[in-house]
């Protein structure tokens, strides 16, 4: 189990930042992501793997009009 | 993925330069001019971001004067917004309504407008009293008008009176002339007309970019929710361009003057017209954001492709997309109207900045549309792509998700002078009605208003043009509209004035804020109403959950529509400040407010005044001007927390649909966060248990933010609140302020 | 399309042989300034000694970005700019991806390689050349 911006989410091995997107449905291209509160950089969504129990912000830059 | 990714290939082949052109009848409608005043002035240019002077022109009695800009009016109010609040002020009584022949339209674009090195930096700030509203509204709109005015000699035109003719108003800044001249054959339209007076006042061809012009049209007059257009003349395409100051009716203001147009002729425009006292450090943040935006723009937002428009899709994705009346969130048919579409649809080989110098560039245009109703039927017209304002309004929030029809309606409401935010929020409150009886055909006249009938929502709009039918009643605004449905006893009153999306006469522009408290008070405890350019909370409170407790919502509700206020007293456009970011912003503190770009902009103010302040005095001097508006609010009659209040829709859901379309997230509320047993509840109490807490909650909110903003629980700034800013100095200001204490 | 190119297997890159004069001919006789920094074109010596040359290629993505068509190719298919319209907006430098444009703080205007051959000639190594080569294909920027 993790928490992605304070939310549970069920936790699998290998689980990458960028499954947590697509399975939270944050499309948005402004981001601001860390693991653990390690930023994760756009490029390495793919390829970062997230911990069980970890704590994920998915911060959204501000948008809007 | 993320995010669509451009493809050139899939852009559609479309001749931008091809049009319908409205000149034949030019020189008879020149011809029909007289000038019934023309006087001299002596063009000047700007100093260190100021010409000093402002302009002042009274349409009713033809006096034609300048005012100097006091030292005073510099320090306190900066320029744009708050040179327009000002000037108003001065104008207006509190029993002045916007009819009244003493409101005035002011416009004014602010120190920095005008620089050409920087994205964003050529916006006018026009203010006047609402029809709408009856308080101030202020409005922040691009085209080269206010730039071209300030390089003519004038940091404000102030306009005052009403004429018994149609007038042209003619601002001669190369030659040194102000003519008001009577225009009785002109064309009403601003599409038609901007084309028209462009070719009338320039000299020659390589003339017309120094033009701009100010205008309307037909549904302006009949309505109360006119907009002004402001042009300029597009190179590449060969034809005039238009950006809306929309919201609040000052374009049904300045048609009950008679005022026609507004033309200014500028000065041929160079990089260094605003006599900037530091052009190295402007330049040099030019070229870094410039470099920003190459680099940064296409893996972004990609405002370059798309505009605005790139949201479209993500509003639905987060169940933000206002639907059928912000009902819902999101629509199966949204792919239909998203930025994947409309980069295909708008021309991309060309250079849409509504000033120089904006690499942002999101003033994209939809060439070759064919006009299939109305006057303009078989017309070939250029539109703005849509904004996702217009795509939201017209589009998801009426269930129309047909782009060509998207598109005339977005034509329309611009040529006829109408606000798409406001039109597309009235609509769709008009079709709610209409589905649920409150409306149907004998009422209105005959129009089906079913969700997704354009056709109908056309005919609405040209009846609003020609000032028949149910067209008269609709362009009232919801406000009125909720009045006259309730007079008539046409449906529950209850559920009228929970559906109607307005606060404080004004309609909500197009976002959905009934799952975050933070927007609810980012749209309704807003000075002019809600409009979502003084925050814009959603992802950081529902999203995000960055401010979790009413302190720091109260906290963003504080720091943002100030930080946003500065950019209307400068002549900036938003935009450029978070719809791109620098490629380490996330490893800066306070990442969410774009460190960096606010930066260039303390760097951009001081660099073209001189003047040398950082990021908290920015925010200090936005404070001024914020709370002198809330103080002339309450001066004409509203601003205090009986009128803060947002309609239900706006907080939670009003109808059994709404609720059991999030069933889940709100029966989990019950249990969670109000301690209750949602299963052993029926719908109808789960619904009030909603409305109770929920309102409750908007109370609490409004409490934590006065009280941040310095203000008494009624909403009225507390007089040390005025010392600290240095509004006390104004006996009238403190007078306001005492009788609510 | 008129190409400056260069070879930078014969150019010198300033080491010993030679005294930057493609930048200096550049910076004097093209834009009459005195300084080789203000040439429109650059060449850089490496920490490993080898050469990098900074050209324009007269690609063509700063006459796209052009609010005021200032920038346009003339009958060679050079970009160059007419200073007369331009409004000093500097997104030509900031899209330009090779950075060549050059801003000189007496003017507002900034400026670019014209592709005039001046440097060529003024190479005491022959490195540099002008070439004729098909043009670019206009790019959505
Ligand atoms: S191109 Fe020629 S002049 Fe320029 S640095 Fe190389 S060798 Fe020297
Ligand atoms: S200056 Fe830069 S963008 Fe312009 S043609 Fe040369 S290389 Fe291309
Ligand atoms: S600085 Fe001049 S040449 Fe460069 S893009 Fe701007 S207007 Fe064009
Ligand atoms: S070709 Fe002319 S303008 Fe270009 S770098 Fe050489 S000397 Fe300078």
């Amino acid at each position: 189990m993790i928490h992605v911006n304070g939310d549970a989410m069920e936790w699998k091995e290998g689980l990458t930042v960028r499954e947590v997107l697509v399975r939270r449905n944050f499309r948005f291209p402004l981001l601001i992501i860390t693991v653990d509160g390690e930023l994760v950089q756009p490029k390495a969504y793919e390829t970062t793997t997230i911990p069980d129990a970890a704590d994920v912000q998915v911060v959204h830059m501000m948008s809007g009009g | 993925m993320s995010q669509f990714v451009f493809d050139p290939t899939k852009v559609m082949d479309i001749d931008f330069t091809q049009r319908t052109q409205y000149l034949e009848g030019l020189e008879a409608i020149k011809a029909a001019h007289k000038v019934l005043k023309e006087i001299a002035f002596t063009p000047s240019l700007p100093d260190k971001g100021y010409t000093n002077r402002t302009l002042y022109v009274n349409v009713g009695t033809l006096e034609v004067k300048e005012k100097p800009v006091t030292q005073q009016m510099k320090d306190v109010f900066i320029g744009g917004r708050g040179f327009g609040l000002w000037h108003l002020w001065n104008a207006v009584k509190p029993t002045t309504r916007w009819n009244d022949p003493e409101n005035e339209i002011i416009i004014s674009p602010g120190p920095v407008a005008g620089i050409t090195q920087y994205a964003g930096t050529g916006k006018s700030l026009v203010v006047s009293l609402s029809p709408q509203t009856d308080i101030p509204i202020d409005s922040n709109v691009g085209g080269y008008f206010g730039p071209l005015l300030k390089f003519s000699g004038f940091d404000a035109l102030e306009i005052q009176g009403k004429s018994d003719r149609d007038l042209i108003v003619f601002i001669d800044g190369q030659k040194g002339i102000i003519r008001i001249e009577e225009a009785p054959e002109e064309p009403v339209d601003s599409h038609v007309l901007a084309e028209v007076l462009t070719h009338m006042y320039a000299e020659n061809e390589a003339d017309r970019v120094n033009i701009s012009v100010v205008c309307t049209g037909a549904a302006a007059e009949h309505s109360l929710i006119g907009m002004l257009n402001f042009s300029w003349w597009d190179l590449r395409r060969g034809c005039i361009r238009l950006k809306q100051a929309g919201r609040g009716g000052i374009g049904t203001v300045f048609r009950n003057k008679r005022i026609r147009a507004l033309v200014c002729r500028g000065p041929q425009v160079k990089g260094d017209l605003n006599h900037v006292a530091d052009y190295e450090t402007i330049a040099k943040t030019g070229v870094k954001y410039h470099k920003e935006i190459r680099e940064n723009d296409p893996h972004q937002c990609m405002m370059r492709r798309n505009g605005t428009a790139h949201i479209v899709e993500i509003m639905d994705a987060y169940d933000l997309l206002p639907t059928h009346n912000f009902q819902y969130g999101s629509h199966p048919d949204t792919h239909k109207i998203d930025s994947q579409y409309w980069q295909s649809r708008c021309t991309q080989q060309t250079v849409d900045g509504c000033w120089y110098g904006c690499s942002m560039a999101c003033a994209k245009g939809a060439d070759g549309l064919e006009v299939k109703t109305g006057p303009y039927k078989g017309h070939t017209v250029t539109v703005d792509g849509p904004e996702y304002e217009n795509a939201a309004g017209l589009g998801s929030n009426c269930g129309v998700f047909d782009p060509d029809y998207l598109l005339e309606l977005n034509f329309y409401c611009d040529t006829y002078g109408i606000c798409t935010i406001t039109y597309g929020t009235l609509t769709a409150f008009v079709m709610e009605c209409y589905q649920r009886g409150i409306l149907n055909k004998e009422r209105t006249g005959g129009l089906e208003m079913n969700w997704g009938n354009a056709e109908a929502d056309l005919e609405m709009m040209h009846q609003m043009a020609r000032g028949e039918g149910f067209g008269l009643i609709a362009g009232q605004g919801v406000k009125k509209m909720k009045e006259h449905f309730i007079k008539h006893g046409w449906g529950d009153p209850q559920l009228i004035n929970d559906i109607g999306m307005e606060n404080k006469g004004l309609e909500y522009s197009q976002y959905m804020s009934k799952e975050s408290l933070a927007q609810q008070g980012g749209y309704a405890l807003t000075n002019k109403g809600p409009q979502h350019d003084e925050a814009w909370l959603i992802f950081m409170d529902m999203v995000n959950k960055q401010i979790p407790t009413f302190e720091d919502k109260a906290e963003a509700l504080y720091y943002f529509p100030l930080f946003r206020t500065w950019f209307g007293l400068n002549g900036f456009c938003k935009l450029p400040w978070n719809d791109v970011v620098p490629s380490d912003n996330a490893k800066q503190p306070e990442a969410h407010k774009i460190p960096e770009h606010v930066q260039n902009y303390v760097d951009i103010f001081s660099a073209t005044t001189g003047i040398k302040i950082d990021k908290d005095e920015l925010i200090v001097q936005s404070a001024r001007v914020y709370n002198f508006q809330r103080i002339f609010n309450i001066r004409m009659g509203k601003g205090l927390r009986k009128d803060d209040h947002a309609p239900f829709r706006a907080l939670g859901p009003v109808t059994t649909e709404e609720y059991l379309s999030r069933q889940e997230r709100y029966d989990k509320q019950i249990a969670d966060e109000m301690g209750l047993d949602p299963t052993a509840m029926s719908l109808e109490e789960k619904m009030a248990a909603h409305r109770k807490w929920r309102q409750g909650r908007y109370e609490q909110l409004t409490d934590a933010v006065y009280k941040r903003r310095g203000w008494t629980p009624n909403g009225v700034p507390t007089l040390e609140r005025l010392k600290e800013l240095g509004l006390d100095v104004f006996p009238e200001v403190v007078d306001v302020v005492k009788l609510h204490l | 399309m008129r190409q400056l190119r260069i070879d930078l297997s014969k150019c010198d890159a300033g080491r010993a042989t030679c005294q930057h004069e493609c930048e200096s001919s550049c910076a004097e006789k093209v834009f009459k300034l005195n300084d080789p920094a203000m040439a429109a074109l650059h060449i850089r010596e490496l920490a490993d000694g080898s050469g990098q040359a900074v050209l324009c290629d007269q690609c063509g993505d700063c006459v796209v970005v052009c609010p005021t068509e200032a920038l346009s190719r003339n009958k060679l298919g050079v970009v160059v700019i007419d200073k007369k319209v331009c409004v000093g907006c500097y997104m030509c430098m900031g899209f330009c991806e090779k950075e060549i444009f050059e801003r000189n703080p007496q003017w507002t205007e900034p400026y670019k390689c014209i592709s005039c051959g001046i440097c060529v000639k003024a190479c005491p190594h022959a490195a540099l050349e002008m070439v004729d080569v098909p043009q670019p294909p206009y790019r959505i920027l």
